[in-house]
């Protein structure tokens, strides 16, 4: 138990010791333990079905572990009340795999949604957000809505919207995984951009090519139910 | 000139954007069919609960007018006495009655008008010639001060035995019976289309939250709390409740008001005096009506945000 009282401020997330298992089977992840640190850049990788999005939906607090403890900005969940895991989730951004826009908003009204929902008046944030649009490549696109947007188009606003609030982590999930390597690589190098501007990335993806590409990022790799840290390498 | 033509458009649209009944709504992705429905069943509920609400006005309104007319009257009857001159005693007890303090007119009925009242029953005037016939005397009273009833019936009795006086108490009692039922069952019918409005809501706030899960999902993700998302699916319940209150109440009052139109004296397809008794006046129309759209408005966003707050710690 005195094991899990450590966890400092500077680190943005720490897994020690976590296990998580669905209902009564066997345990989907068992003793994960690592840390993510602010402005770091890392990917977290292996086979299909070794627990990826699971690890990440830890993260997002989605699910809670059956053994162990998660802390996010040197707090311990399992404490965390719901107004608290409100203000944890606002200092995180996330990518999804599909995207998650909401289909009757514009793609401006899905990228300013993180600063909406935290009652920004839209004359507040309306400069900000064309911004962050153009900088991803849709200013035309910000009063279109996602049923017209391609999958690199609806993507990039998934970028957007997860970035818009200035997250000290960034969480994406096979955020490649509907574009072709072209707009994978553009894509990446966005990743790259916000890591230099200060955010901390962690990319769920199972492509080692793209991974590849960038050197020196660690690798977080998930096998046998088990987390393996790798260090970043030349 | 252009310029300021766009502007004064835009102030337009900011002003109209303003109102929550002509909003889009922003997170909440309408479902125009379950809308619609909705909607619908809201606007039959506020019909009904309004055209409710206007028939316990009216009883209220329509009871009180005819207590007021019956307080200010009352009746004098003489029963013929056998051989005794019925005449006199009506000038002695007429002289008693214009004589009382607190009374305003007295008309005394004839022997041919005490006759025609009794035409329905016995048959014409002149079948009736040789019949010992009671005759009235109308006697009305300032409400205000009005005389000492008891003192003044022994009076006139006093003076012409057979006579008696009747101050309608027993059926203004009555009325204020069959009154005061009508309002309770007024009163328990709005509760009941109220209750009905309220548990449409709850159905269909239900539906729309399972339907709008993911978006829920993301929300919470994106850092909204429980409060924001329910205060989105409680104003777009609101604004349904509200439209459809609108539409209803409208019909209603349209027709409520139609009634006091083709009742009313200058109506020349109806009994004017009979309908306009029957109508509520237009002021206590408007407010039951309006009354009625801001409780089924008030019921729709209760019932969504308690069902909101209910639902939405399962969904999380």
């Amino acid at each position: 138990m005195q094991a899990f009282s450590y966890h400092p401020v500077g680190e943005l997330v720490r897994f020690e010791n976590v296990g998580l298992r669905y209902g009564v089977g066997a345990e989907t992840l068992s003793d994960v333990s690592f840390s993510i640190e602010p402005q770091s850049f890392q990917f977290l990788t292996g086979a299909s079905g070794t627990g990826k999005t699971t690890l990440l939906r830890l993260i997002m607090q989605a699910l809670k572990p059956t053994r162990g403890m998660i802390a996010l900005f040197g707090q311990d969940t399992s404490q965390l009340k719901k107004d608290g895991l409100t203000a944890l989730r606002r200092r995180m951004g996330i990518v999804f795999q599909d995207f998650r826009l909401l289909d009757h908003l514009t793609t401006f009204e899905n990228v300013a949604l993180p600063l909406k929902v935290q009652g920004r008046e839209e004359a507040t944030y309306r400069a900000e957000v064309t911004e962050l649009l153009n900088w991803v490549g849709l200013g035309d696109l910000m009063h279109a809505t996602p049923a017209v947007l391609s999958g690199g188009e609806k993507q990039r606003a998934s970028i957007a919207r997860a970035l818009v609030a200035q997250p000290e982590i960034l969480l994406a999930d096979e955020p490649t995984g509907n574009v072709d390597p072209s707009l994978a690589r553009r894509l990446l190098r966005l990743f790259v951009e916000m890591n230099r501007s200060g955010t901390a990335i962690l990319i769920a993806t199972h492509d080692l090519s793209l991974m590849d590409q960038i050197d020196g990022a660690r690798r977080l790799v998930l096998a046998d139910r088990r987390l393996h840290v790798e260090s970043g390498h030349d | 000139m252009t310029d300021i033509r766009d502007q004064h458009s835009s102030n337009i649209v900011r002003f109209w954007k303003a109102i929550p009944l002509f909003r889009r709504d922003p997170l909440v992705a309408a479902d125009a069919v379950t809308d619609r429905a909705l909607i619908s069943v809201i606007a039959i509920m506020t019909f009904l609960a309004a055209m409710t609400a206007g028939a316990a006005e009216f009883s209220a309104s329509t009871t009180s007018r005819w207590q007021v007319m019956m307080a200010s009257e009352v009746t004098v009857q003489l029963k013929p006495q056998g051989s005794r001159p019925i005449d006199a005693d009506l000038v002695r007890a007429t002289d008693i009655l214009r004589g009382t303090p607190g009374v305003t007119s007295v008309q005394t009925y004839s022997r041919e008008d005490s006759a025609k009242l009794l035409e329905p029953w016995l048959g014409s005037v002149s079948a009736m010639e040789g019949l010992p016939i009671p005759r009235l005397i109308a006697v009305r009273i300032d409400t205000e001060q009005p005389p000492d009833l008891l003192a003044l019936g022994k009076a006139v009795a006093a003076a012409a035995p057979g006579a008696s006086l009747d101050d309608h108490r027993n059926w203004t009692k009555r009325l204020g019976r069959i009154s005061t039922a009508l309002m309770v069952a007024s009163a328990l019918a709005l509760v009941l289309v109220l209750a009905a409005t309220g548990l449409a809501i709850v159905f269909a706030t239900r539906g729309a939250m399972a339907g709008n899960r993911e978006i829920i999902e993301v929300l919470h993700f994106i850092g909204a709390d429980d409060r924001y998302i329910a205060a989105q699916f409680q104003r777009h319940f609101t604004v349904l409740g509200i439209r459809g209150g609108l539409i209803g109440g409208l019909i209603a009052l349209f027709l409520l008001i139609s009634l006091r139109i083709i009742g009313s004296p200058s109506g020349a397809t109806v009994d004017a005096n009979g309908l306009s008794m029957m109508v509520v006046p237009g002021s206590e129309i408007m407010a039951a009506t309006f009354g009625v759209i801001l409780l089924v408005g008030l019921v729709a966003g209760i019932a969504s945000r308690i069902t909101v707050h209910r639902t939405i710690g399962r969904l999380a």
